[in-house]
């Protein structure tokens, strides 16, 4: 215990030392504090400016054979479109795709009739919504000249089309919207972190082995103790990162509140329960710890340090795939309690991301969340025994990196 | 004090590495471990060190199985290494406090060490700064500073000047008297005769020969004599193929057996014009030659 609590504090120290640590630390504070202070600048750069002028707005040009139907048209496009300046085109049909073409107008629809047009853009955007929007503001027209036809005024036909329907949700167990993004920042702040820091914990073994500090470490400490101090020390100097990055973030929010205003997304960041924030902490703790040993054992294994990369692959393959699954989950709409996701909220490996977004995004029983929480943290301390034995073997294996079976029967047999 | 390795075996998969090993070591006295690459030693090392466990066998101390907490053991391992990139104080105060040493106890004492071996000057560097001769003065402090009562070195000499040789040579002298038990690993055979009062040979993972050294030698056939003399010609021509050249210039003269010393002698003291005749012994050099240097020969002599 003793010893543990001297490697713990040489490691730590190793982290704070370390000049691009403190510098990467520094760096995400400043860029943080930065992207906080954000309303403030741009504020700075243009004070009195609240919507665009004409002048800065695209232009969409409406081009119809008749005269009449371009201006009726304009109006309607200038009432859907709010951020064009939509314009009536002057010419011929080869003169408006000249237009767009060199960037005169963004955009222009071609009217043939009031249920057919062609649209001329130049590059179209994958978030090019004008034609949906085109199509309400023609089919309502058409509904509406064709009540007309019909026999109704124009006023009756006005009323049948704007018959607003009103309605409400009632949130009975959790607006995923509304923890849809903690869930995302979470998930992503540990699939970075863990990536991150297992590797440095991997390379530090392996740096350890390659200059032969192990032959007096392992004579003078228990590999145990170094094992769990080593990983720890990763652990509490990520987290130490992360507190004080997300923690200027929070500091300085609560300068700027003001200028935020009521911005839902940073406000619903900011406002995570209590209890949500416990959780976080927990599967983060214990999901950084699963790998982090993973990572060690693999480190100690490898002889030389090039042959790190490779050697992590099949970790680094593990967790990237209980990412993509949970990410899957939370983003695509509901899926979170899925019976893969449930599976997965159970299996030590994946289970720190895939309870966490369950957590945040469904209702899951106490007791569930129980075993997941216990099973994790039992395969904690087995992986934790596991590796620290590889390490005691595979640290003084040099030579060419042995085979996985054979490391793990030498670990049972020490 | 007393060490004894008894009876150890250790085999890594299919391949035996130590076959029945033997040997004690006592306090106040060096003990020289000796063998070819290969032959076993760090495995032995390694076991004492408790780095992993022997298949069967005993290490001992005064007859009890060895305690690992409460005894101290010093290691300079052959594979020299430390952390490249930290200052040497920090890495030095670490190691001797996994020894057991409280912070101010493990300053103190690398303080000392580094004045002793006159590398107070390179404190505060990083160790990847200094030579190779000295990073090994470095990596001494970390087998020393915890005041060990076993202290392992495992070819101490190797990368030294002749300076620090003999800084190491009256630092070695010095944990001889204070009492411990010093294990010497190395091939360079004029230190361990220098150092050692008792040696074990390992070939090829058995004890090839132990035991005290002037003994050793004592026992080993006086039958050959070494003669230094300007014109070996005649020697040569009236001794015929019992005569060669030995190392050094002079002749080295086998007879038939020691019985017939005085009468060689005297034959060749009035018959011819030598300068020195004397009997032959070898040194450990030739001893470990013998011992260790043909496989095919391995333990006819044992």
């Amino acid at each position: 215990m003793k010893q543990f609590g001297k490697i713990l504090k040489f490691e730590l120290n190793g982290y704070l030392k370390n000049k691009i640590f403190v510098g990467v630390t520094l760096f995400l504070m400043l860029a943080i504090a930065v992207v906080m202070f954000f309303p403030n600048i741009r504020d700075l750069l243009h004070p009195d400016k609240t919507t665009p002028d004409s002048a800065d707005r695209p232009v969409m040009l409406i081009y119809a054979a008749e005269d009449g139907l371009a201006s009726d048209l304009r109006e309607a496009f200038a009432g859907a479109f709010a951020d064009y300046d939509v314009q009536t085109a002057q010419g011929t049909l080869e003169d408006v795709q000249t237009f767009v073409k060199t960037g005169v107008a963004e955009c222009a629809f071609a009217l043939d009739s009031l249920s057919s047009y062609t649209y001329y853009v130049n590059d179209l955007s994958q978030f090019d919504y004008n034609r949906d929007t085109a199509d309400a503001v023609l089919q309502e027209m058409n509904r509406a000249a064709a009540m007309v036809q019909a026999g109704l005024s124009p006023e009756q036909a006005g009323e049948i089309l704007s018959v607003q329907v009103t309605g409400r949700t009632e949130t009975l167990g959790k607006d995923q919207g509304a923890t849809f993004l903690y869930t995302y920042v979470m998930i992503f702040a540990l699939y970075m972190v863990i990536m991150l820091y297992g590797q440095m914990v991997a390379t530090n073994v392996a740096t350890e082995k390659s200059s032969r500090a192990m032959e007096v470490l392992i004579t003078s400490a228990n590999p145990v103790s170094m094992m769990f101090g080593k990983v720890l020390a990763s652990c509490l100097a990520g987290l130490g990162q992360l507190v004080a990055v997300f923690g200027t973030a929070l500091v300085l929010y609560r300068v700027n509140k003001g200028a935020w205003g009521e911005n839902p997304v940073i406000s619903y960041f900011f406002d995570i329960p209590t209890e949500l924030f416990v959780y976080l902490l927990v599967f983060f703790v214990l999901g950084f710890l699963l790998y982090a040993f993973l990572y060690g054992a693999i480190g100690s294994t490898a002889s030389k340090l090039e042959d790190i990369n490779t050697s992590v692959m099949p970790v680094t393959f593990l967790f990237i795939i209980s990412f993509l699954v949970v990410v899957m989950a939370v983003t695509g709409a509901g899926s979170v309690d899925s019976t893969l996701m449930k599976v997965c909220s159970f299996i030590p490996f994946s289970s720190p991301m895939a309870m966490f977004a369950r957590i945040c995004m469904s209702e899951v029983p106490a007791a569930s969340i129980a075993l997941s929480i216990g099973l994790l943290a039992a395969a904690v301390v087995f992986i934790g025994v596991l590796a620290a034995k590889i390490y005691r073997v595979g640290v003084l294996l040099y030579g060419t990196t042995p085979k996985i079976s054979e490391v793990v029967k030498a670990a049972w047999r020490a | 004090m007393i060490l004894e390795f008894k009876n150890i075996h250790k085999s890594f998969g299919d391949k035996k590495v130590l076959k029945d090993v033997s040997f004690t070591a006592e306090s106040g006295k060096a003990f020289g471990l000796l063998g070819r690459n290969g032959a076993g030693k760090t495995t032995s090392i390694r076991i004492l060190m408790n780095v992993f466990p022997a298949d069967s066998g005993q290490v001992l101390v005064d007859g009890w199985p060895i305690d690992y907490d409460r005894l101290g053991l010093g290691y300079l391992p052959e594979e020299r290494g430390m952390y490249p990139k930290k200052k040497i104080i920090d890495q030095l105060v670490y190691f001797a406090e996994l020894k057991g040493m409280s912070r101010k106890a493990a300053v103190t004492s690398v303080d000392h060490w580094l004045e002793r071996l006159g590398m107070s000057e390179y404190r505060g560097k990083r160790l990847d700064t200094l030579s190779k001769g000295n990073q090994q003065k470095i990596q001494l402090v970390t087998a020393l500073a915890h005041d060990p009562e076993i202290v392992i070195l495992d070819e101490p000499f190797s990368g030294l000047d002749p300076v620090n040789a003999i800084l190491l040579k009256d630092v070695v002298k010095e944990q001889i008297a204070k009492g411990k038990i010093v294990l010497f690993s190395s091939h360079q055979m004029n230190y361990i005769e220098e150092f050692c009062d008792s040696i074990a040979i390992i070939h090829e993972g058995k004890v090839a020969l132990s035991g005290d050294l002037r003994e050793i030698k004592r026992n080993y056939p006086r039958d050959r004599l070494v003669i230094r003399t300007i014109d070996p010609q005649p020697i040569r021509a009236a001794f015929g193929d019992a005569c060669t050249a030995a190392d050094g210039g002079g002749l080295m003269l086998r007879m038939r057996g020691p019985q017939e010393k005085q009468a060689v002698m005297q034959r060749l003291a009035e018959q011819f014009d030598v300068d020195e005749i004397k009997v032959f012994e070898p040194s450990l050099n030739d001893i470990f030659v013998e011992y260790a240097g043909k496989q095919d020969e391995e333990g006819k002599r044992v």
